[in-house]
């Protein structure tokens, strides 16, 4: 069953991520997805996050197919106009990827190079459109392809918004042109994420909750300050807090396996941001029962 | 006053330090020229960047060899004179403190020299999407990217090309914490306040369609045309000037029709630039139409005849029309016997009279100028240089008037003979009949009488105002300057109204002196607009009464505003005792307004008043340095010069009463003149 | 300067249909930007019942708004929307006035070669935060140029006329004719590229704000 498969199979999906490397080694980052083969059932490969210059995505894409993995194209709308995005998404299929997370993107000012141009010819939403358009054999003037791509296309939303109103109206619009699948920015808090997901389950679409491993307690207090929707309970800081040095990472991994544990009944898969810690990845999938 | 703030949109600041220098490395000798700013409160004439240059220069300050301060650089038209008229023979260079378009400006004028910004443009937008952000004729927060494809109905009225860093037309990135924008936690997250927004409004924030911008809008060629039409609209004839609403519609179809005579008519003395004249009556002597009351008191003067017969009640004060203050007037109660004085007699050999002749008459029949400055035709008619051109003025270029206009459709003939008599005084061939092109009925009509053999022209204008005052029509008609504080017979030219022109038709052909005029009454929720003869001395009041339905009871002032002359150059009166003179060319009664914004606020140098002075003045000075009380400043920015056009004021962004400030300058000037 | 125009029809009028309409117009940029008999005429010929309309010039300034909103409150409190005919900064002026009131724009608003100075002119100015000007000769090569290069022309002018935009001259053959001209042509070795696009959005930001 390929990533599309699942998606309709109604079965609880694991994804994690790739996020290639400032510089061409990437065989460590490969052969770290590979260790997840069986386990997950999808890998995203970031673009460019966070505005910081590093390998391409669609490259690594590539690398993760011709592994026989199922990679999980992120395309953002910062660093290239409606020509470009159109033409990377036709090269995108012909490498061998079949599933397309759409977003629009960091500014640049917050990257490692923030004298650079933002694009946003584009966004999440008219790319989405734009790619549907492209799955149906037509460009975004209406021109016919020869041939078509076939794509299963994702978007992400974030649950802990505040106002949550305008994402979900924006998640609509997003179903509306074409998306079949949601992750989500990094969960912690439970009680807000069923708020979230009882007002999103009447769009019966398939969303996987994001997971963060907590690297430490300042990760967390950075985080509550700093990235939107993000809200790390009070509980959870301390636990990381007491952690001693060395045992950091088990008590990471077992706040994020609790996590998984209580959004199996809440939505329908997990997406795990290692953010650097791939190689905890399987620790974390077997504490949370999903192994 | 609300709590307001004004955001300083000055769009440029000088350049870092070491590039300054660097610049001043690769030069000997330069001269600076430094823009006044623009778009920022005007709190104080300032000249912060050059000094500030100064201190980063250090000893290199040598290599400048002359510094020129110009406001408003990128007005091409106004700096060019300035610019070309500095000393720049002994430098090797020049350096601009101006935003990118002063620069530019300058550096194509100066071709041949090197020309260097010493200074960096700041960007407006705040948002990479669309580089150039404009914020309106106001310093307000809000923005526009001017995209051409407005999404603000779909956002609540707020703008997400601008507001939102990232121009995210289809809801929020999901970045915003806090409500803060991910991009600069400065800034309120676009899509948040839009949510917002809906919600105060009780509904639902909805992304109705998915946006796509297009990025080819507006195309260029639209632009191109705008602009272009844009910048001939603008230098259209002569510089400055604006298009106000002409509002002639009303009555440029009514036949001129006589106004019922007063029952008592208010004669003021004083009907003319110069002195007042002195009266000749006393309290209770009869009088005949036509017959002299007061005499012309110095050459600079101008008799004084009634327009009624009957018995003179009084000699008093009464509200003067133009000054607004109270002045001598000769108060004659109508006997409706309608005798004429016997001094009106028609000179059947007037084509036979010399030139004194003629001048004695006009003056004798106190014929003055009747566009409303009132100044003493025969004056006018005896210059002191050689003139080679008359020029008539039909433009009437305020709005609402249509006295001159209905003149020329009804009275060409007599107004080419009167023509043919200054013709004759002046020693003139050339005749030059300006009229805008918003009169064809004038225009043709005057055409059917028109001479082949004699030199009248007749000159179809296009409309502007103030295109009717005399410096604007001989550069529009002519091309000729009138030199700054000179007159139209600096560059050989006499300028007459036609009105006036009919005036001296009348004296010297049917020896009547002036009694009557034709004026337009018009404005809103009249009931007898039109153009009428009007008896001088009509008292406002009677015209009230007769025009407008309910008349001019106890709150009419309160409720309506009267303006002698076009709404642009006209006085606004505070009594209805005031009464018509030889300078009133219309009456309009208008509606006041709903809303009254106070007329003190602060410049923000937006130099619309600079674009649009027809003598290249700069206006903003006169009302900061009046409101401040220091005239003496004023002065030095030539008021003198001003020809209360009312351009300024009509079009200040800031609605700051300009014209009020130019008058008490102009009046200390002259009084420190005298002194 | 700005110029306004008037929105499609087909835009517009779904918006407004059956509603009662208030309607503030713009005078301020008239004098040659402003459409106004396409919108006196627009006006005549909507069915929607307007319960008041303000002219005013100016409507980009809150005070003066602010003074016809209190002036208008019993017409403006018996409508349903809000119709606004001027600039982006009009309406969005309106609207921040009356908050919680739907406030809809009639118009699209594009801006005009050189206009952020005082009236449109031959000369444009983006506004980059880095004058490259003493490098060009004073002929900015990011509003003349359509692809805003920097260092040199893209090889594609024919005749000296952009292959852009066939009518407007190559903003790098004129910079290197300017050049010339004033015996500078060395500056062209220089490399300017790449801009610096942060400054948009940081110097922008840091404007202050006067108390009135
Ligand atoms: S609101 Fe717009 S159209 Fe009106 S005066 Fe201001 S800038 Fe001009
Ligand atoms: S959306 Fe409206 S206000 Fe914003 S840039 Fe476009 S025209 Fe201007
Ligand atoms: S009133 Fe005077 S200063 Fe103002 S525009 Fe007219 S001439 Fe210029
Ligand atoms: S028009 Fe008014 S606000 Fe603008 S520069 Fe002149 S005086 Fe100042
Ligand atoms: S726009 Fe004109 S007045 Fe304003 S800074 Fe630039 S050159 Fe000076």
């Amino acid at each position: 069953m390929n990533f599309s498969e699942k998606l309709k199979s109604g079965k609880f999906l694991i994804t994690s991520e790739v996020g290639p490397p400032k510089g061409i080694n990437i065989d460590k980052s490969l052969d770290e997805a590979e260790l997840l083969k069986e386990k997950v059932d999808g890998f995203n490969v970031t673009d460019l996050q966070s505005s910081v210059m590093r390998l391409g995505s669609l490259a690594v894409c590539h690398l993760l197919a011709k592994r026989g993995l199922e990679p999980i194209f992120q395309i953002i709308c910062r660093d290239r106009n409606r020509l470009a995005l159109q033409s990377d998404l036709l090269s995108a299929y012909v490498l061998g990827i079949r599933n397309v997370l759409i977003l629009t993107g960091d500014h640049p000012v917050l990257g490692d190079h923030p004298e650079a141009k933002p694009v946003f010819d584009l966004d999440s939403v008219s790319l989405l459109k734009v790619t549907s358009g492209l799955i149906e054999g037509k460009d975004m003037k209406g021109n016919d392809l020869d041939g078509k791509p076939d794509f299963c296309l994702g978007a992400v939303v974030n649950p802990g918004a505040d106002p949550l109103e305008p994402q979900l109206v924006k998640m609509e619009k997003k179903i509306e042109v074409g998306a079949r699948f949601f992750q989500t920015q990094a969960v912690y808090d439970l009680k807000k994420f069923e708020e979230f997901m009882k007002k999103a389950e009447q769009f019966g679409v398939p969303i996987l909750g994001g997971i963060v491993i907590l690297k430490s307690s300042g990760m967390a207090r950075y985080m509550n300050e700093k990235v939107a929707g993000v809200s790390v309970p009070e509980k959870y800081i301390k636990m990381m807090a007491e952690a001693k040095k060395g045992e950091r990472a088990k008590v990471g991994i077992q706040i994020g396996a609790e996590l998984i544990r209580d959004m199996k009944d809440l939505c329908q898969g997990v997406h795990i941001m290692p953010l650097g810690w791939e190689r905890y990845v399987p620790e974390l999938l077997k504490a949370s029962g999903l192994d | 006053m609300a709590e307001m703030s004004l955001i300083d949109y000055t769009k440029f600041r000088l350049k870092p330090n070491g590039e300054v220098r660097e610049i001043f490395k690769g030069v000997n000798r330069i001269h600076i020229l430094s823009c006044g700013k623009c778009y920022q409160k005007f709190e104080e004439e300032n000249e912060e960047e050059y000094t500030q240059l100064l201190k980063i220069l250090g000893k290199e300050y040598k290599k400048i060899a002359g510094y020129t301060k110009i406001d408003f650089l990128c007005n091409n038209f106004l700096s060019k004179k300035k610019i070309l008229s500095s000393d720049l023979s002994n430098c090797d260079s020049v350096g601009v403190i101006s935003c990118g378009l002063g620069v530019q400006f300058v550096a194509k004028l100066l071709e041949r020299k090197p020309v260097y910004t010493l200074a960096d443009s700041v960007p407006q937008s705040g948002n990479s999407t669309s580089e150039v952000g404009y914020h309106g004729i106001s310093l307000e927060k809000e923005k526009c990217a001017g995209c051409n494809q407005c999404y603000l109905n779909l956002t609540g009225g707020i703008c997400p090309i601008t507001d939102c860093p990232k121009s995210l037309s289809n809801g929020p990135c999901g970045g915003a914490k806090n409500g803060k924008c991910e991009v600069n936690p400065e800034l309120d997250c676009a899509w948040v306040k839009i949510y917002e927004r809906f919600k105060k409004q009780g509904k639902k924030l909805t992304l109705e369609s998915v946006q796509i911008r297009d990025y080819s809008k507006p195309s260029l060629e639209l632009k191109s045309d705008l602009s272009l039409q844009n910048q001939t609209l603008r230098g259209e004839g002569f510089y400055g000037g604006l298009y106000p609403l002409e509002k002639k519609e009303e009555t440029k179809d009514k036949k001129i029709e006589n106004f019922p005579e007063p029952k008592t008519a208010v004669i003021f003395l004083s009907q003319h630039t110069g002195e007042r004249a002195k009266p000749l009556v006393k309290s209770g002597d009869k009088v005949k139409v036509g017959q002299k009351i007061g005499e012309a008191d110095g050459f600079i003067s101008s008799p004084i005849h009634s327009s009624i017969s009957g018995k003179v009640i009084s000699i008093e004060t009464r509200v003067h029309p133009v000054s607004g203050r109270k002045d001598l007037a000769i108060v004659i109660e109508n006997d409706g016997e309608n005798k004429f004085d016997p001094s009106i007699q028609p000179y059947n050999d007037f084509e036979n009279l010399s030139k004194e002749d003629l001048l004695k008459i006009i003056r004798e029949k106190g014929i003055v100028g009747l566009g409303g400055a009132m100044f003493p035709t025969h004056v006018k008619l005896s210059p002191p240089k050689r003139i080679d051109t008359l020029i008539v003025n039909g433009c009437e270029c305020e709005p609402y008037l249509n006295s001159d206009n209905r003149m020329m459709i009804e009275y060409p003939k007599e107004i080419f003979v009167g023509i043919r008599i200054v013709q004759k005084i002046l020693g003139v061939k050339e005749v030059l009949v300006g009229v805008e092109d918003n009169k064809p009925e004038a225009i043709k009509s005057l055409s059917n009488f028109l001479d082949k053999s004699s030199l009248v022209e007749i000159v179809s204008l296009k409309t502007k105002y103030p295109q009717g005052a005399e410096k604007t029509l001989i550069k529009r008609i002519l091309g000729r300057e009138v030199p700054e504080r000179g007159l139209p017979l600096d560059v050989g030219v006499v300028v007459l109204n036609a009105g006036t022109i009919f005036a001296i038709y009348q004296a010297v052909v049917k020896g009547v002196p002036l009694l009557q005029r034709v004026i337009t009454v018009s404005g809103e929720n009249l009931t007898r607009s039109g153009n009428y003869w009007i008896k001088i001395g009509t008292p406002f009041k009677d015209i009230i009464e007769c025009c407008l339905n309910k008349g001019g009871g106890e709150r009419f002032l309160e409720e309506y505003e009267l303006k002698m002359g076009g709404p642009m150059m006209g006085i606004s009166q505070e009594s209805l005792d005031s009464s018509v003179i030889k300078g009133t060319t219309g009456l309009i009664i208008l509606r006041k307004s709903l809303v009254k914004v106070s007329e003190e606020r602060d410049c923000i140098k937006c130099g619309r008043c600079v674009e649009v002075c027809p003598v290249q003045l700069y206006p903003l000075y006169y009302g900061f340095y009046g409101k401040k009380g220091d005239l003496e400043k004023a002065i030095s920015y030539n008021v003198e010069s001003c020809i209360e056009c009312g351009c300024c004021e009509s079009i200040c962004s800031s609605k700051i009463s300009l014209l009020s400030f130019i008058k008490k300058e102009k009046e200390y000037a002259c009084s420190s003149n005298k002194a | 300067m700005l110029a306004v125009q008037i929105k499609p029809e087909e835009e517009i009028l779904p918006k407004i249909s059956g509603k009662k309409l208030f309607i503030f117009v713009c005078l301020g940029c008239q004098e040659v930007y402003f459409p106004r008999e396409d919108v006196e005429r627009f006006i005549n010929n909507l069915r929607e019942e307007i319960v008041g309309k303000a002219l005013l010039d100016y409507l980009c300034n809150r005070e003066f708004v602010g003074e016809y909103v209190k002036g208008y409150s019993k017409q403006i409190e018996r409508a349903n929307v809000i119709l606004v005919f001027s600039c982006g900064v009009g309406v969005q002026v309106v609207s921040s006035l009356l908050e919680d009131r739907v406030v809809y724009t009639g118009c699209d608003t594009l801006y005009l070669n050189g206009f952020q100075g005082l009236t449109s002119q031959e000369f444009n100015c983006n506004q980059c935060g880095e004058c490259y000007l003493n490098y060009t000769g004073g002929i900015c090569p990011i509003t003349n140029c359509p692809k805003s290069l920097l260092d040199g022309a893209c090889g594609g002018a024919k005749n000296g006329k952009c292959e852009v935009d066939p009518e407007a001259d190559c903003a790098w053959i004129l910079i290197y004719k300017k050049l010339e001209k004033i015996g500078k042509l060395d500056i062209l070795k220089k490399i300017l590229s790449p801009r610096d696009h942060s400054k948009i959005i940081t110097e922008s930001l840091s404007r202050e704000e006067i108390e009135r």
